[in-house]
């Protein structure tokens, strides 16, 4: 039966506190996640010709990125002043920062370089919390369990268990720092439950643990002496050993004048996020501008092993109205606290706390089907019941919510008296450069942590996990990277590597008119190209 | 063209890796046993073929062979095959080793009987770790055998196989730098003279060849110097491994007749150049020789055209840069390479080379000014000949030519 509502429609029939009905008998997640799930959308995926995942499955806008041209060309680099360090951090949000400040305290010299102002990043946007097995009835191996069943068994059983270990000590660490959590009235660290996990195990500051995190690490790496941070500079290509087999640092361009500048490393840890604002599938993303994908374009280029470059996280809540903060998100927090999904004509169709593929496939099963509410400004969505909510506890979105409320407030809606429109948005990519324990890539010198590496989330990852990941691993990377070693014979600094994946490309027959990494969205600076045509530096 | 490629050395039949069973049923032995009979032929047909030193030197085979061969035989004679390939854009060698090593093991027999050598030792280095790998093999299948025997009785003497991997060092490939080595100090080039051939390991006259020019020899007995000389290309006889590299479509190690032009090897089997991009300029063996500019592409590569031209072919690598390249930034990192590589025991070559590398790397990075590139002049004016090896001198002759061609390039890096 079709009833697609318009909006006023929809919300004249809402009642808060009506019954929503029993929940339906649950469709086959496999079945349910091939139909609906954006990743299976037909002509989604191509298959890659060129690099070291050759003949494998990508997303199609991630594709035509991983096979492009290099933005410079070795002419560009003539001039071009260059600075030695030991350590060069490409990211500036949490696992940048706790990449940086691991590797200082080795004594290793870092430079931090951002393509944007260190701390605008993904991880300020991370709303839920961060999750650790550390409440009585929980267990490291619950947590293990936890992350690879929502990842449908694809995970790294190695970084998981490195991942869930870390748990504890990440939060002890994050306390050091100066991080704020929120507490029982005991004075323990509150925890909540997430979707896909077996205990409640998500500590948390309010609804904005990621912000609170970003503020005690930009304060850390800005104190820190062993740490230089350059922001504006977006990474445009690494460089490799005489060889192409090594990474030996990186070219920066200053983004205010574009001139270029050469790091000399030892190692080089990529830390660069995402890439939702490619907007796979044209799907709207919960993800900061600089969220390009250019770290994976820079490893693969380099040689790096990628993996599940054929799995995104696409968030079940992100708001549809007002347009302009069209697929911000609206935190899974809300729903563990307790709020539900109901569609157009006011029925629960999907236990919320499922993990986040399966309810946002069962979102755009109810909206494709016509159960879906559609606003007069386009798009679609079913209500988040946050008004039934404050009917069952009230003063709780103000207490713990506050993010929701003020970024609502803003579209003139008061999520405490009316339900909010949510429809799925790009929030993460599953997969990754393959890394092992220590953060490193298949290419020696080169170390990834972060969203932008691969393998723990398996094909879809859980609340909490990102940030808990982005701290551990980001510290793990750190560590390595500071340790590794001197080469015998003289640096040579080269771009070995973009030859060959140009020879790559020719004998494909592919383009090489395309060119990557993107450093930003093509809307951002309309008509500024990419050319770094021996533009020097200031002196 | 493709039928001229890999005609001889390279041939599918002869690479049969390390198999000695293999290598017999492909004709190999052959020549070793009509060598035997009649060792003086060997020198006779090796001067006739006019074979030259593959290794870099391009100098006549047979001078090196008579003035070992006319050495008092009293003492132990030294045979080096060396294999320590070490210079940037250059893989021929450890192709020869790892691909065909029974080839070089017979070509190194031949050499021992023509000129009395008893003992023959393997200068590999242990970088080319696939290349040591098939030769111990290899070797291993020769020790006690019945061609080892062949060739001890014709000497009178028992010859001695023997596998030594050198230091890894660049400046170990230089040949008294291998004698040092192989009496087991470290790799420090010697004064010359006395040459080898008078004075080499253990004061004992010594024969060193490079493992391109041994693995010649198999073919060349079995076939006789007019065959050879057939294969090149006008005056030049036989074939060369050029090492193709940089940025062409198709890179590679080539087995081409000697004197092919630079412009076939690139365009025909290296599939010219990335992306449809103009050349800009090749470097050549080394890369401690004069670049080669578009003007050259019709120059015949052997080693006396290309002296001709004031060039050298060296190693036979080409290091092919296109417009798009810079370079400054490839020279300032070809002599940042031989820099670090100088033995430092010669002080003009251990500052020189230290400073030129300095200086360049303060042009490349946009620091240079117009007295760094007067202070480079002086030093190419100065420096070639002050060494005891040639290190130094390729050193110049990479930068003098660059800048022959490129000296607006190094004017824009500078600071203004």
């Amino acid at each position: 039966m079709t009833c697609s509502l318009s909006y006023q429609e929809a919300l004249a029939a809402y009642r808060a506190g009506a019954d929503p009905g029993p929940l339906p008998e649950p469709m086959d997640p496999d079945r349910l996640l091939s139909a609906y799930h954006p990743d299976y959308l037909p002509g989604s995926m191509t298959t890659l010709a060129v690099g070291p995942n050759a003949g494998e499955q990508c997303q199609r806008e991630l594709a035509e990125l991983l096979q492009a041209e290099a933005c410079i060309d070795e002419v560009d680099l003539a001039g071009v002043p260059v600075a030695d360090t030991d350590v060069l951090v490409i990211g500036g949000g949490g696992a940048g920062c706790a990449a940086a400040l691991a590797a200082a305290e080795k004594g290793a010299r870092v430079l931090l370089a951002t393509k944007l102002r260190l701390g605008d990043s993904n991880t300020v946007m991370a709303e839920g919390g961060i999750q650790a097995a550390i409440e009585p009835g929980d267990s490291a191996q619950k947590h293990m369990q936890d992350t690879l069943r929502a990842g449908h068994h694809a995970g790294d059983p190695a970084l998981v268990a490195a991942l869930v270990g870390d748990g504890p000590d990440v939060i002890r660490w994050l306390i050091r720092q100066g991080m704020q959590f929120d507490q029982t009235s005991t004075g323990d660290l509150h925890t909540r439950p997430a979707g896909g996990t077996s205990a409640p195990r998500v500590v948390h500051c309010r609804d904005y643990t990621g912000l609170e995190m970003m503020r005690v690490l930009r304060e850390s790496v800005i104190q820190h002496r062993g740490i230089e941070v350059w922001e504006q500079h977006s990474a445009v290509e690494l460089l490799s050993n005489e060889s192409g087999q090594k990474c030996v640092g990186a070219v920066l361009a200053c983004r205010t004048d574009q001139s270029l500048r050469i790091v000399r490393t030892r190692s080089v840890i990529l830390a660069t996020g995402g890439l939702g604002r490619l907007h796979l599938n044209g799907f709207p993303t919960s993800n900061h501008l600089g969220a390009t994908g250019d770290g994976l374009v820079l490893a693969y280029r380099l040689g790096a092993k990628l993996s599940e470059l054929d799995s995104f996280q696409y968030h079940p809540t992100g708001l549809v109205n007002p347009p302009l903060l069209s697929g911000k998100l609206v935190t899974e927090g809300i729903r563990a606290a307790g709020a539900l999904l109901l569609n157009a004509q006011g029925k629960r169709f999907i236990d919320e706390l499922q993990p986040r593929d399966i309810v946002s496939a069962a979102i755009i099963r109810e909206c494709r089907e016509g159960r879906g509410i559609h606003p007069s400004s386009g798009g679609v969505g079913v209500w988040l019941d946050t008004a039934g909510l404050e009917r069952s506890q009230p003063g709780l979105l103000e207490r713990q919510f506050p993010k929701l409320l003020a970024r609502t407030r803003i579209a003139g809606i008061d999520p405490r008296k009316e339900p909010i429109l949510v429809y799925p948005t790009l929030h993460y990519q599953n997969g990754g450069a393959v890394i092992d324990v220590d953060g490193a890539t298949t290419v020696p010198g080169l170390y990834a942590a972060g969203e932008v590496a691969g393998g723990i989330h398996g094909r879809n990852r859980i609340m909490g996990n990102a940030l808990l990941e982005i701290i551990g691993f980001g510290r793990r990377a750190g560590a390595a990277a500071a340790l590794s070693g001197h080469d015998r014979g003289p640096k040579k600094i080269t771009l070995e590597h973009v030859n060959r994946a140009r020879r790559a490309l020719a004998l494909a027959g592919l383009p090489l008119a395309r060119r990557a990494p993107l450093m930003l969205p093509a809307y951002t600076a309309p008509g500024k190209d990419l050319t770094f045509t021996a533009n020097r530096a200031k002196p | 063209m493709t039928e001229s490629l890999n005609t001889n050395l390279l041939h599918p039949r002869q690479r049969v890796g390390d198999s000695l069973k293999r290598w017999r049923e492909a004709g190999g032995g052959e020549a070793l046993a009509l060598a035997v009979k009649n060792p003086a032929a060997v020198l006779e047909l090796v001067k006739e073929a006019d074979l030259r030193g593959l290794g870099g030197s391009g100098f006549p085979v047979w001078r090196k062979w008579e003035a070992v061969a006319q050495a008092p035989a009293g003492t132990d004679k030294y045979l080096v095959c060396n294999g320590n390939e070490d210079e940037p854009g250059t893989y021929k060698d450890r192709l020869l080793l790892e691909e065909t090593p029974h080839q070089v093991i017979e070509g190194a027999l031949l050499a021992a009987l023509a000129v009395g050598a008893n003992r023959v030792a393997f200068y590999v280095n242990p970088d080319l770790k696939r290349s040591l790998a098939a030769l111990e093999l290899a070797l291993a299948q020769w020790q006690g055998s019945e061609r080892q025997q062949w060739v001890g009785d014709a000497l009178g003497r028992p010859v001695v196989l023997e596998l030594v991997p050198s230091s890894g060092h660049y400046i170990g490939g230089e040949e008294t730098a291998a004698l040092e080595w192989i009496e087991g100090k470290f790799p420090f080039p010697r004064g010359k003279p006395p040459y080898p051939a008078q004075c080499g390991v253990h004061g004992c006259p010594t024969l060193v060849n490079n493992v391109e020019t041994l693995a010649n020899l198999p073919a060349l007995v079995r076939h006789g110097a007019a065959w050879f000389r057939a294969q090149g290309v006008g005056k030049a006889g036989g074939t060369k491994l050029y090492s193709l590299s940089g940025d062409v479509l198709h890179p590679g190690v080539y087995e081409l007749p000697m004197g092919t032009t630079l412009r076939d090897l690139i365009f025909v089997h290296g599939g010219g150049l990335l992306s449809g991009k103009p050349i800009k300029a090749v470097f050549t063996g080394g890369p401690s020789n004069t670049l080669l500019t578009p003007a050259d592409l019709d120059v015949a590569l052997d080693f006396d055209s290309l002296k001709e031209r004031g060039a050298a072919l060296g190693t036979g690598a080409m290091i092919v840069v296109s417009e798009g390249t810079g370079i400054v930034k490839r020279v300032a990192e070809y002599v940042r390479f031989f820099a670090h590589s100088s033995c430092g025991q010669c002080p003009s070559c251990k500052t020189g080379t230290a400073t030129i590398s300095r200086l360049l790397d303060r042009i490349d990075t946009g620091q240079g000014t117009e007295a760094d590139m007067a202070t480079l002049e002086t030093l190419c004016a100065m420096l070639p000949g002050s060494g005891r090896c040639h290190l130094v001198n390729g050193v110049v002759q990479l930068l003098d030519s660059s800048f022959r061609h490129f000296r607006q390039e190094y004017r824009q890096a500078l600071r203004p």
